[in-house]
């Protein structure tokens, strides 16, 4: 049982800082950005990259998620935000073409062949029976940490008022004079550091390779639309219940279901479980489970 | 040499006849449908289903556009009350759980290995003269399907369409059932899809999940958005230029002697940078939509 829990908590920290700056960025600009899980894998090399040169790993993800940030910042300021003058959906497809062009640049210059960090092998730590690796614990304690110090900034600190506000209401929030853009490059900044991270620790507990983001697309996008785009903290919600989806489908025993001492569904139904969740969802919930607003749809 | 242009005008061909079905709904509707492939990946496995339970040929295209209407009708409804770009994800999940199914329904689809050698189109002709028959088979329908579609968005049905997409409120005060215009697109996309879909099958003789990647929706929204969206001559422009680039990278890979990685990476990127300087430059595309004036 325990070992559910831990299984979840991984998924819900690799899955979860992908999905609330995803979110986040969502509330100010208003269209889904799905190259934002891009950033998640260029991260992910960067590090790599850095640690290659002879960094330390955690100066070298630091390095990572500055430049990472400072990618997500460019490509907002030079091309979303034009695109965004056609419509939301001219600048979904515009950073569809952007996550194209990242995937083509990662696979020319680290080719299609996975690659790993370089640690040390140490034996796994077992808490209460259950196992868990060095790599996996840091992934679950600087998932809590960083969410943590996210909603810190966005409730408590006048920065996150001012984002809280444009994400209510625009117009009124830019007539008591908030710079929408410094507001928009702050997050962005942020919420591309925060998918280096997610990249980074995903692919210390597996590998880095070229699919690493468009492999977290639909789950990450499930996750955020579940705890309802635009709001943060409800995609790390959502994250969790993906999570719990995911590890479910594959830990549960559907024996009694058929008959049989053991059924279990195949590993690659993974994916699908977690797509059906999402479906559902769009289907009763359009708005994610934590929307308050009466809006008509 | 020659018979390697057959192929890439082949390929270009089904491809296009894949851009013109996506146009009806992305074009004339603006329905951002991001799980397109599913149709097409239907198409091609009914052909080869019915291959391997050596059924009629005929019997698998009519199971594909079948299938692939009721998919249509499905994702249509699914969407009713969504915004477009929900619904864009939505489609997206539906298309990856098809695909998903595909690759795990071994007893039908032949899972990851896919189910291989369905009977070429032609088959009892020789070699030669199998791949001109299928060319002009190919262009023929592809002919047809323009001329269908255009004035299918010349008429009543297209025009209410792009009422829809431009002003649905005014729509709806018109009397119009937006919901139904909406579905009526969708399947009558999903069925062209699948006619493509079976010819691609026949094409390959080889059908499998891959066809049902999420990047290769990507794909045919890019030659949409490079050739004019809402335009079938533009759309088609679209599909045989990304194409042209598809099927002269294996050159450039020899003349620059660089690795296969590198080549697919210079062909993706060339792509998206293509797909990126049209939506920042010319937004409508190469060839733009005309829309009467009144």
């Amino acid at each position: 049982m325990f070992q559910f829990v831990l299984d979840v908590l991984i998924r819900t920290a690799d899955l979860a800082l992908v999905a609330v700056g995803l979110s986040a960025v969502y509330a100010l600009v208003k269209f889904p950005n799905v190259s934002h899980v891009q950033y998640a894998a260029l991260g992910a090399f960067l590090t790599l990259a850095g640690q290659r040169l002879g960094l330390p790993f955690a100066l070298a993800m630091a390095l990572s998620c500055v430049v990472t940030g400072a990618v997500a910042v460019l490509l907002n300021t030079l091309v979303f935000r034009r695109l965004l003058r056609s419509g939301p959906a001219i600048a979904m497809i515009g950073s569809l073409a952007v996550s194209m062009v990242m995937v083509a640049l990662m696979l020319g210059v680290a080719g299609s062949r996975p690659l790993r960090y370089d640690f040390e092998i140490v034996s796994p730590l077992v808490i209460a029976g259950a196992r868990v690796s060095h790599a996996q614990a840091y992934s679950i304690g600087a998932a809590l940490l960083v969410l943590g110090g996210f909603a810190w900034l966005l409730y408590r600190t006048p920065m996150g008022r001012r984002m809280r506000a444009l994400a209510t209401n625009r117009a009124l929030a830019e007539a008591t004079g908030i710079d929408a853009h410094q507001v928009t490059n702050l997050i962005s900044l942020i919420s591309g550091a925060l998918a280096a991270i997610g990249g980074t620790m995903l692919a210390m507990t597996s590998d880095v390779h070229v699919n690493l983001g468009t492999d977290l697309l639909l789950p990450v996008f499930a996750a955020a639309i579940i705890g309802g785009l635009g709001n943060p903290l409800g995609a790390a919600a959502g994250a969790l219940l993906i999570a719990v989806a995911e590890t479910a489908v594959t830990n549960l025993n559907f024996g009694w279901l058929v008959g049989q001492p053991l059924a279990f569904l195949p590993v690659t139904y993974i994916g699908a479980a977690s797509f059906l969740f999402l479906l559902v969802a769009l289907l009763f919930k359009p708005y994610g489970l934590f929307d308050r607003e009466v809006r008509r749809v | 040499m020659f018979d390697f242009f057959i192929h890439a005008v082949s390929v270009a061909a089904i491809y296009a006849l894949v851009a013109v079905s996506l146009n009806i709904q992305a074009g004339y509707a603006g329905l951002l449908n991001l799980g397109h492939i599913a149709f097409v990946g239907v198409g091609a496995y009914a052909v080869g289903i019915a291959h391997h339970l050596q059924w009629h040929p005929g019997l698998g295209w009519a199971m594909g556009i079948a299938a692939a209407a009721v998919l249509g009708f499905f994702m249509s409804r699914l969407g009713r009350n969504l915004g477009a770009d929900y619904w864009g994800i939505a489609t997206l999940a539906v298309a990856e759980i098809v695909r998903t199914i595909a690759l795990n329904e071994d007893w039908l689809t032949g899972g990851a290995q896919g189910i291989s050698g369905v009977t070429p189109l032609w088959s009892s002709l020789d070699a030669g003269s199998a791949r001109w028959a299928f060319l002009a088979t190919v262009l023929l329908v592809l002919a047809l399907a323009m001329g269908l579609s255009s004035r299918l968005g010349a008429g009543r049905f297209g025009r209410a369409l792009r009422l829809l997409r431009e002003e649905p409120a005014l729509a709806t005060s018109m009397g119009y059932d937006l919901v139904a215009l909406k579905s009526k697109a969708t399947v009558a996309s999903a069925m062209l899809a699948a006619v493509a879909g079976a010819f691609l099958g026949h094409y390959i003789s080889y059908v499998g999940p891959d066809f049902m990647l999420a990047s290769e929706t990507f794909l045919i929204w890019t030659m949409l958005m490079i050739g004019g969206l809402g335009h079938v001559g533009g759309v088609v422009l679209g599909a045989f230029l990304v194409q042209a680039i598809y099927a002269s990278m294996p050159f450039a890979k020899d003349w620059l002697g660089i690795g296969s990685d590198v080549a697919g990476a210079v062909r993706l990127g060339l792509i998206g940078c293509l797909l990126l300087a049209c939506l920042l430059w010319r937004k409508d595309g190469l060839v733009p939509e005309t829309l009467r004036k009144l």
